[in-house]
């Protein structure tokens, strides 16, 4: 029941982020709390806990969009499948290579729910992608943060680490 | 058939995780569905936590300026300097009620201008997704705040609600994607609809012609046409319009008139579908 664990810390993170973005009055620019969570699980928990986990951040993103559509618990489940399949070619297990997944990971977020955002846009309107470099920056500032905890929920490591080592 | 399930139970879990929710994000678009038990009881335990991360960051911004007050105070008497940093620190918070004073009564004075009563509410959160522009407000159904009711302030239109629940709101702003004002150029009448084009970039003037008196620096106010917001009120100041050399439309782009990254309070007009709130029996609901 560790998503449990994952779903809560997920709750009181994007709380704190969506009132951080609006005291430094960042306009296109996000910490993805959410991301570091889903990507930590991908390399550290078991398959269906894992997905389970990116799941439920993804649902709880959802919901504090104000209009939870299903985008983002399937961006979640599906970056959480993309990271999992990198990590059987890179160990993840390490601090500097989580680093490297969630940069990874914010990037492809953001290009896959600008596009997915665009096939959908009656208007043909989307988000810039101009906040992203930051966005980047931010998200793994916050997954180094949170690494000491996220190694307390879930210590684990998959058996069968990746082919190459960053570290 | 049992084996096979057994055998395949974690590739069937993951991807219905994933199949199911893409599904219905393609079949519903941007629409979004109602709230249901679980995302109700996610904001009745996350809209107490924002608030109250809204308040100690406050406060510490209350704190760094009264620093910032105590070093001066330190450099122009040493002598008295702790009783100077109380003082300092006192009117630091004393200013921040004022300007926070001001800014009520500003909204106070407006509400006073109109028909009915507005539900004054203040901003507690951003939506932490970069994809929807929205705002998360203290004031929700509890308080009378309806789907579709529009949300401004004193200098202009800042979105409408697009979920209410509880004790808190969603408000989409005008620079979604998804936004789209019908309005009328203040000066000349002239018939405009504003779209949103994104976070930090000003709107888009759409459908006027090129023909049609429209300048740099005019007033784009709301024609009332969109079944959101009541006629008259500022929605942004058109910027650069271009006549293209081919085309029926003119070009342009619109700035808003309210800074939507530095907004703390907002007005709730009562009004759905351009109806009153009170012809359609809500007032009662408001506490």
């Amino acid at each position: 029941m560790k998503f449990l664990a994952f779903s809560g810390l997920a709750l009181l993170l994007l709380s704190l982020e969506s009132v951080l973005v609006k005291t430094f009055g960042f306009e296109v620019t996000r910490i993805d709390v959410g991301l570091a969570l889903v990507v930590y699980a991908a390399l550290r928990a078991t398959t269906v806990e894992g997905a389970l986990s990116a799941f439920s951040v993804g649902y709880l993103l959802d919901v504090f969009t104000g209009r939870p559509t299903g985008l983002y618990p399937g961006l979640a489940v599906l970056v959480f499948l993309l990271v999992r399949g990198g990590g059987v070619l890179v160990d993840g297990r390490s601090r500097s290579s989580y680093a490297l997944f969630i940069a990874a990971a914010t990037v492809g977020h953001a290009l896959l729910a600008t596009f997915l955002s665009w096939v959908t846009s009656s208007e043909g309107h989307v988000t810039s992608l101009s906040g992203v470099p930051l966005q980047v920056v931010l998200t793994v500032l916050a997954g180094m943060a949170m690494w000491p905890l996220l190694k307390k929920i879930e210590p684990g490591e998959r058996p069968e680490p990746g082919g190459i080592r960053l570290s | 058939m049992f084996d096979f399930l057994k055998r395949s139970r974690e590739l069937l879990i993951v991807g219905a995780l994933l199949v199911w929710p893409l599904i219905s994000y393609l079949w519903s678009g941007h629409r979004g569905r109602e709230p249901n038990f679980i995302d109700r009881s996610v904001l009745f335990v996350s809209t107490p936590v924002q608030s109250l991360f809204t308040w100690m960051f406050d406060g510490i911004g209350g704190i760094g300026g009264g620093y910032i007050a105590l070093r001066g105070a330190h450099e122009e008497a040493q002598v008295c300097r702790v009783s100077l940093a109380e003082a300092q620190a006192e009117v630091n918070a004393l200013k921040e009620a004022q300007a926070e004073n001001l800014r009520l009564r500003a909204m106070l004075s407006y509400a006073d201008e109109s028909v009915d009563q507005e539900i004054v509410a203040r901003v507690i959160g951003l939506n932490p997704s970069a994809q929807f522009n929205s705002i998360r407000i203290n004031r929700g159904e509890s308080d009378g705040v309806r789907v579709g009711m529009p949300v401004v302030t004193p200098e202009g239109v800042v979105g409408h609600v697009v979920r209410s629940v509880g004790t808190s709101a969603d408000v989409m702003l005008i620079t979604d994607p998804n936004s789209k004002i019908g309005g009328v150029v203040q000066r000349t009448r002239v018939r405009a609809t504003a779209l949103g084009a994104g976070p930090a970039r000003p709107l888009t003037v759409d459908i006027v012609r090129r023909e049609d008196d429209v300048k740099d620096g005019d007033v784009i106010v709301t024609a009332g046409s969109d079944g959101i917001f009541p006629r008259g009120l500022r929605v942004g100041i058109v910027r650069s319009p271009e006549k293209p050399m081919v085309g029926m439309f003119l070009k342009g782009s619109l700035e808003p008139t309210v800074d939507l990254s530095r907004v703390e309070e907002v007005l709730i007009l009562p009004v759905t579908m351009g109806i009153p709130a009170a012809a359609l029996d809500l007032k009662e609901t408001r506490p």
